[in-house]
């Protein structure tokens, strides 16, 4: 599903070419439940960018789904990250002045889909993560826990081919954490894709598969069968 | 994205920020509104214009003499204006002339109950009542046979029938004019009058003026004419033939209102102030739409986050650029509906001072509608664009 070929990634700073990623080489199927770790400053956040369709890389290949990001336009990248990918921030990203329904109806929105589907559907995702007495709380009257649940929510909404979570217990108290966690195990037992940039051990131990990053170079991507 | 939706997000922007979109609003708010206020004032002026040409649409045009200034005696000459039997019988075949009407007035003091009271008598022809519309009261209007058997009748309005009778019973009254018993037939609406009250006014056969003044002569003499169009040429041909066929002896002429100088002179007017308030009216637009696109940048930067996270949720450069381009529209479209309420309420007020009829026609204001809306995407382009082509990445990343 994810096939990133010899990616480099590099920043123009002043005079200075900054390397900040190298021929990294990754395949995620589908179903899989993984982590990307390291240290800050190990291009980790970067890879994810360049996952998430959000940056480009400077050269490399990049496939998902069958689409050569690198030669996608603007407008079909537009529908890439809004069909396929489904974010999670670390520090949530909610629309301050929308409610959590139409924060989660948000993506739908641009997917185009009509009025009713739509709240219909966003009513069923913020029930799946527990909200669903939630709805018309604007983000400022939610716990950090909820806000990421409702975030969470916001990037299954669409179905999409996996989902990519920067950091997502970062900001959260470790038993906000730890539910959110449950929350991404249970999703990927049902079949969901994802995709988790991190630097605690803790929480990359609920991964089946660990990508470790160290100076924009992969050190190590390792499977491990939980028992 | 639907266009609902866009309009909800900007209404909601909008209404996030009240003040400041009010503040901004304030430059178009004026510009709109002055705009609307001339144009409503130049139609208004011109509708003045016309209704007093064709009095109130009955398509009549006044002939008066005017004396010349030069000479200081012409204007207290007893005999002067006049029109004679033969003025009025070449003034009938003027071919666009439907009606001649002419009538004669005088102010009497009339002897009643050892009171004098001043009373306006009309000595009127039975054309005039096909011009007039005379609303009764009490009784009947003069008829065709009281003019051509010069009945001693009068009809009196119903500010006479207070003055003179008290109002008791005034049908059947016999009244005295110049020594001249007059029977009271009938009782009018007086048509003009502030809060009722009219100068007291009788109407009687023109055909008895001779005997009681002692002259045949026209005072007064006014054409209706078969349509409005004609209005003009009719005029003019009557004033030259009443000039061609004065005697030298009469110091001045015939004149008719002419519409063109009227026009012109009120063209001059207008337009004055149409340039004094069109400046204000451009300069503030400039500086109301510079505002709003100020404000649409800051808010640009303001929301870089929340175009970042739109971006990755799906958005494309059109919905982010259709979304603030609906908002600079809204604001300058709210701003311009302020403004053209604040523009007819100028307008009324001027035309209640002027006098004329307030005229903010549907077409002003669906033009001011779309040009509020035009200036909202002049002005928004710029900003909206900016915030379209913001990377995701750089968008997400803002502090």
């Amino acid at each position: 599903m994810i096939s990133l070929k010899n990616i480099f990634k590099s920043y123009i700073q002043g005079d200075l070419d900054v390397p900040v990623l190298h021929d990294i080489n990754i395949e995620i199927n589908r179903g899989e439940f993984v982590s990307i770790m390291g240290p800050s400053g190990s291009g980790k956040s970067t890879l994810m960018n360049i996952i998430g369709c959000i940056d480009r890389p400077t050269s490399g290949e990049y496939v998902l789904n069958g689409f050569n990001i690198l030669e996608s336009n603007e407008k079909k990248l537009s529908m890439i990250r809004n069909q396929f990918i489904g974010f999670v921030f670390q520090h949530f990203h909610l629309l301050p002045r929308l409610n959590a329904l139409e924060n989660v109806e948000l993506p739908l929105i641009y997917g185009g889909i009509s009025k009713k589907e739509r709240r219909k559907r966003a009513q069923e995702v913020l029930a799946k993560v527990g909200l669903a007495d939630r709805m018309d709380h604007l983000p400022n009257q939610l716990s950090g826990g909820q806000k990421q649940r409702v975030a969470i929510a916001r990037a299954i909404a669409t179905n999409p081919s996996f989902i990519l979570a920067d950091e997502p217990t970062g900001a959260l108290d470790s038993k906000s954490g730890e539910q959110i966690m449950n929350i991404f195990t249970q999703l990927n037992k049902e079949g969901t894709t994802i995709i988790m940039v991190t630097h605690e051990e803790e929480v990359a131990a609920y991964t089946p598969r660990c990508i470790l990053l160290r100076d924009g170079r992969i050190t190590s991507d390792m499977k491990r069968v939980f028992t | 994205m639907s266009w609902m939706e866009s309009i909800k997000f900007a209404l909601s922007s909008i209404l996030a920020h009240k003040l400041r979109s009010a503040l901004t609003m304030l430059g178009i708010i004026i510009g709109v509104g002055s705009i609307v206020t001339i144009v409503a004032i130049g139609q208004g002026g011109e509708a003045a214009l016309k209704s007093q040409f064709a009095a109130s649409g009955n398509n009549t045009i006044e002939i008066n003499f005017i004396p010349d200034s030069d000479d200081p005696f012409a204007m207290i000459t007893d005999e002067l204006p006049v029109f004679t039997e033969d003025n009025i019988f070449q003034l009938r075949k003027i071919p666009e002339v439907k009606h001649v009407i002419t009538t004669n007035s005088s102010m009497e003091m009339l002897m009643v109950n050892e009171q004098s009271i001043s009373t306006q008598v009309l000595g009127v022809t039975d054309e005039f009542f096909a011009v007039n519309s005379i609303e009764m009261k009490r009784g009947r209007k003069l008829n065709e046979a009281d003019f051509s058997q010069s009945n001693n009748v009068i009809m009196i309005n119903d500010g006479a029938a207070q003055e003179l009778f008290k109002d008791s019973k005034v049908i059947g009254q016999i009244l005295e004019i110049k020594g001249q018993p007059f029977e009271v037939i009938g009782v009018y609406k007086s048509a003009g009058g502030l809060f009722g009250l009219s100068t007291p006014e009788i109407i009687m056969p023109l055909t008895l003026w001779p005997v009681l003044y002692g002259t045949d002569d026209i005072q007064s003499v006014t054409l209706q004419v078969k349509d409005i169009s004609q209005l003009e040429l009719a005029g003019t041909k009557a004033a030259k033939m009443l000039n061609d066929a004065k005697s030298p002896e009469l110091e001045g002429k015939y004149e008719v209102l002419n519409l063109e100088e009227l026009q012109k002179s009120m063209a001059g007017i207008t337009k004055i102030m149409t340039m004094i308030i069109g400046g204000i009216a451009s300069i503030s637009l400039l500086v109301g739409g510079v505002g709003v696109m100020n404000i649409m940048l800051v808010s640009v930067t303001e929301r870089t986050r929340e175009i970042g996270i739109r971006k990755a949720l799906g958005a494309t450069r059109g919905n982010i650029l259709l979304q603030f381009l609906i908002e600079s529209m809204m604001l300058t479209l709210f701003g311009g509906t302020i403004g053209i309420t604040f523009g007819a309420a100028g307008a009324y007020f001027v035309s209640f001072i002027a006098k004329w009829p307030p005229l903010v026609s549907i077409e002003v204001i669906i033009g001011a509608i779309l040009f509020s809306i035009i200036l909202g995407i002049i002005f928004g382009i710029m900003p909206a664009n900016k915030a379209a082509k913001m990377e995701p990445i750089d968008a997400l990343r803002y502090e």
